[in-house]
């Protein structure tokens, strides 16, 4: 948890380093810190988001080494050597990458809480299968939960983005 | 009307950019300079006496700021009973009733000195069933009901436990029964399920020491509501209380009334000034938040042979768990229409809200609708399965016309219900069953059609103030007190102040909720922001833009009414090149930093108040949102899953300020409505204690779940709404549950009338039946 700022004496740290959104980073955790608690209160990335607390909902969903993870159910420490990507690093200068215009023009979200780990994982899927049908975006999207949209503008979103990132000249 | 530029588009929505960047800050981000962190203590017991509480171990705990009980927050607060104590007072009524918190300087201190509290309970009887709570002989749960400060509407029954009674009489029933070809008594039940929205429950407080002033920072969707309660709860005058409403991940409800914020606050009077926040993780939330209202429902039906309704007679218990929240006016808006969309002539109704010792029951997502429409609508296919009649052919017969007077004494205009019916039958091939079954894979699946209908009333009267800004760059400002859940309303909002004021949207935004300087604003609730802040943003917009016109008036050596408004511009009707921007209007007039106010109020005016003995009333609503959903769905009679195919979902919203907004708030509700048909129930179990708080347990649809959705929009215009708009966003899910029913019907030729319609249920009910057959 280690939210706050009390320092116990007997607590024990492990020095980690890792890229987050394309950048080295140098800390220490805890040896019982989530992933989720460090980029959200030590980096301060509060676009990764606490739901379910038991990798059910997806909403914490981070990319290590390209792979969706459930921040908050990974330890902190195993990020160590690793390469994680939250929802801040994907826009690149401010050009919004084609899975978060997708999102817009398509209608993908409502209240947004979702959306972070949604995009993410979705970015995965088309990251390995560049052109996936409905079954399988349906499949790869079930461990990401949505409260607000009935799933289907979030499919529509992703066919879209899909079809823009097979597009020639990309 | 002029034509409209923006109004009826499908644009993008305006909080998309920080929405998909993982830039925006909900309630549950904020982080305040120098905050403490608050835990919470939960009761265990379901209904006890709180013997003794030891705090010491806690209070003496290295890190912790302030521990506090019920003896430290002696106030009590509820919506329309002032029931529920901040934290428990003498007793405990639920198992997750806030009992003692804790403020400390981190998370894991707070955490470890509540678990040091220790509470010794002396435990009373517990009654889990509304039904059971209010039989003669039950032991009250409010023992002090009758001296608890209540509204002037509220009803009591001389029945044990009983917060409200509402009573609809029209006719005679008993007379109507008589003339009837056919009569059909049913019962009907729904269990509680939860919100689940994404985003958990927190909130933030501050006390100022020397001002006395509360600072509550929370994702309330009704920020003037628990600014009030909390103020008088706290006998504060409103200008010793500000709230700050951050983004809201979702609320369908749950984020009204009061759950964490009393909390927050009362910690905040220990805690010497410092920010104190109080997060409820998913457990928490799950316990101790709210739920929407079990209900046991017994319908009794009386019908012509040639399909008129005589006669109709239900029976409600709502449960409202351990104290009032909204449960009398859920009682009041659910019962008043669960008869249904139809002509009758007798009708009578009883709805009681019932006390029990289980989480509290607030508002949910259709208000009491879907309760009555699972009753109601798989009624309807039940007496026309007696009458030979096809379901589709007896609703249309019945149903609502425009003219007609409702069965609670108002007459009804710009009824879109029957054209819903059509549409969205014929959007699943209605009457069409052989096509369909030919497809088939295996003997054991079995599919079936069923459609259900509602109409859905709006809190009313109630009141929204707006105001807008013109700055010197032309920029608009809208001040206006809805609550950005995620339903859209800054978006519609933004629509609405840049079609009155003919400005290109991207000038418009929308000013952060701060109750020190937005107007009033009853509650981001009941479907009815579209209509009332869509009215009062409208009105607020035209006050700002004949204020704009006389001041453009010489400048532009014209009559005021010679003026028209284009592309942020003003300009002379007749010569449109004489023009000026409508900054420059004000900067020529009030200077660089100037800027210009148009203020609103509106109301709907409803004239005499609903009469309390007979239920009716000329103007129950200020307008009413009328749906139809369809589902074809196929059983596997092997295992008892129920599989959906395709489902239509026809809403008549007036006029769809913004189409592709409507559908996300249409496809949102039926996938709702399909997870607590088939997947949601909150288990209670004996012993009081909530079996299934975490969402591996408690089934939300996911992208698997869901069958084809087929959004229909009707629009019927309204025209006291604003371009004719009415509601949208709590229908979506009220049909759901008993289109579904009917369609699971029509596949095996079996009724269900409990829900979910979880395998077990429906494998039990195959295996009875072919027991029966047997």
């Amino acid at each position: 948890m280690a939210e706050g700022t009390a320092k116990a004496e007997d607590r024990q740290f492990i020095p980690i380093s890792f890229t987050l959104n394309g950048t080295t980073q140098q800390t220490q955790v805890e040896p019982h810190e989530l992933l989720i608690d460090v980029i959200r209160n030590r980096f301060g990335l509060t676009g990764t988001k606490r739901s379910c607390d038991v990798q059910v909902c997806g909403a914490c969903t981070v990319l290590v080494d390209g792979r969706p993870m459930s921040s908050c159910t990974t330890l902190a420490f195993e990020a160590r050597g690793h390469e994680v990507l939250t929802i801040e690093g994907l826009a690149k200068n401010g050009k919004l990458h084609p899975l978060q215009a997708a999102f817009i023009e398509h209608g993908g979200f409502q209240c947004g809480f979702c959306t972070p780990g949604m995009i993410l994982a979705a970015k995965a899927l088309l990251d390995q299968n560049p052109e996936p049908n409905r079954e399988e975006i349906i499949h790869f999207m079930e461990g990401n939960i949505c409260r607000c949209t009935g799933y289907k503008k979030i499919l529509e979103s992703i066919v879209a983005a899909a079809k823009i990132l097979r597009s020639p000249g990309r | 009307m002029a034509e409209l530029t923006i109004v009826g588009k499908p644009i993008t929505r305006v909080d998309a950019q920080e929405k998909v960047t993982g830039e925006a800050v909900y309630g549950y981000d904020l982080v305040l300079p120098d905050m403490l962190y608050g835990k919470t203590v939960f009761s265990t017991r379901p209904h006890a006496k709180i013997k003794r509480i030891d705090t010491g171990k806690a209070r003496e705990f290295p890190g912790v700021v302030a521990v506090i009980t019920g003896k430290d927050a002696p106030w009590t607060h509820g919506e329309s009973i002032k029931d529920k104590p901040f934290l428990a007072h003498d007793k405990v009524r639920y198992i997750g009733e806030p009992v003692a918190a804790v403020a400390a300087e981190d998370e894991d201190t707070a955490q470890a000195a509540a678990a040091l509290i220790e509470v010794e309970y002396e435990d009373l009887p517990a009654y889990l069933s509304p039904e059971e709570a209010c039989k003669p002989g039950a032991l009250p749960i409010h023992e002090d009901f009758a001296g608890y400060r209540k509204s002037d509407f509220i009803v009591t029954a001389p029945l044990p436990n009983v917060c409200e009674h509402f009573k609809l009489r029209t006719g005679d029933v008993e007379r109507g029964f008589r003339e009837s070809d056919l009569v059909l008594e049913e019962r009907y039940t729904l269990p509680t399920i939860q919100h689940a929205a994404m985003e958990p429950h927190s909130a933030h407080a501050q006390v100022d020491p020397a001002s006395g002033r509360v600072t509550i920072w929370v994702a309330n969707d009704a920020p003037f509501r628990a600014l009030h309660e909390i103020a008088e709860a706290l006998g504060l005058p409103l200008e010793k209380i500000r709230l700050i409403n951050p983004l809201q991940g979702g609320g369908f409800g749950s984020k009204g009334g009061l759950k964490v914020e009393p909390i927050a606050s009362a910690l905040a009077y220990h805690t010497g000034g410092r920010p104190v926040r109080v997060k409820f993780n998913r457990q928490e939330t799950f316990i101790s938040t709210l739920t929407r209202h079990e209900a046991i429902l017994y319908i009794k039906s009386g019908v012509k042979k040639s399909g008129s309704l005589c006669a109709r007679q239900m029976t409600i218990y709502w449960g409202a768990g351990a104290y009032a929240e909204k449960s009398p006016t859920v009682c009041i808006r659910g019962s008043l229409p669960a008869p249904g969309p139809y002509r009758i002539p007798h009708v009578k109704v009883d709805g009681y809200a019932v006390y029990t010792n289980k989480p509290v029951s607030g508002a949910f997502r259709g208000y009491g609708i879907p309760q009555g429409a699972w009753a109601c609508e798989q009624h309807m296919d039940e007496l026309a399965k007696r009458l030979g009649m096809d379901p589709l052919e007896l609703r249309l017969k019945n149903v609502f016309v425009d003219g007609d007077l409702a069965y609670w004494g108002e007459k009804l205009h710009s009824v879109g219900l029957k054209e819903t019916l059509i549409k969205a039958a014929e959007a699943i091939e209605w009457g069409k069953d052989d096509i369909s079954k030919s497809k088939i894979r295996s003997p054991n699946l079995k599919r079936g059609k069923g459609l259900a209908c509602i109409s859905k009333p709006t809190r009313t009267p109630t009141l929204s103030k707006a105001a807008v800004l013109i700055d010197a760059s032309g920029g608009v400002t809208v001040l206006a007190g809805t609550v950005e859940i995620g339903q859209g309303c800054s978006t519609i909002l933004s629509q609405v102040a840049a079609e009155e004021l003919k400005v290109p949207l991207e000038k418009v935004r929308m000013a952060p909720l701060d109750t020190d300087v937005i107007p009033f604003d009853a509650s981001t609730t009941s479907s009815r922001s579209t209509y009332h802040m869509g009215n009062a943003v409208r009105l607020a917009a035209i006050d700002v833009r004949e204020k704009l016109a006389e001041m453009a008036s010489p400048m532009l050596e014209a009559g005021k009414d010679d003026l028209s408004f284009a592309d942020g511009k003003i300009h002379l009707k007749e010569q449109p090149q004489m023009a000026l921007p409508i900054g420059e209007v004000v900067r020529r007039r009030l200077g660089a930093s100037g800027f210009l106010r148009g203020d609103s109020s509106y109301t709907f005016e409803i004239g005499k108040d609903l009469d309390l003995e007979t239920g009716h009333s000329e103007h129950a609503s200020a307008f009413y949102m009328y749906a139809t959903q369809a589902a074809e769905a196929e059983v596997d009679e092997e295992t008892g899953r129920v599989r959906l195919l395709r489902m239509s979902a026809a809403h008549d919203v007036g006029k769809a300020i913004n189409p592709l907004n409507c559908e996300g708030q249409i496809e949102g509700g039926l996938a709702m409505g399909i997870g607590s048909a088939l997947h949601e129930h909150l288990v209670v179990d004996e012993t009081g204690k909530v079996r299934n708080p975490s969402f591996l347990d408690y089934h939300l649809a996911t992208s698997l779940d869901l069958p084809k959705m087929i959004p229909i929009i009707v629009e019927c215009p309204e025209p006291e709404g604003p371009y004719g708009a009415k509601g949208l966003g709590e229908p979506g899910l009220a049909p759901t549950p008993a289109a579904i029913g009917n369609a699971v019907a029509n596949a095996l030729g079996i009724r269900i009338y409990d829900l979910p319609l979880s395998p077990e249920r429906v494998y039990w009910a195959i295996r009875r039946m072919k027991k029966k057959v047997a």
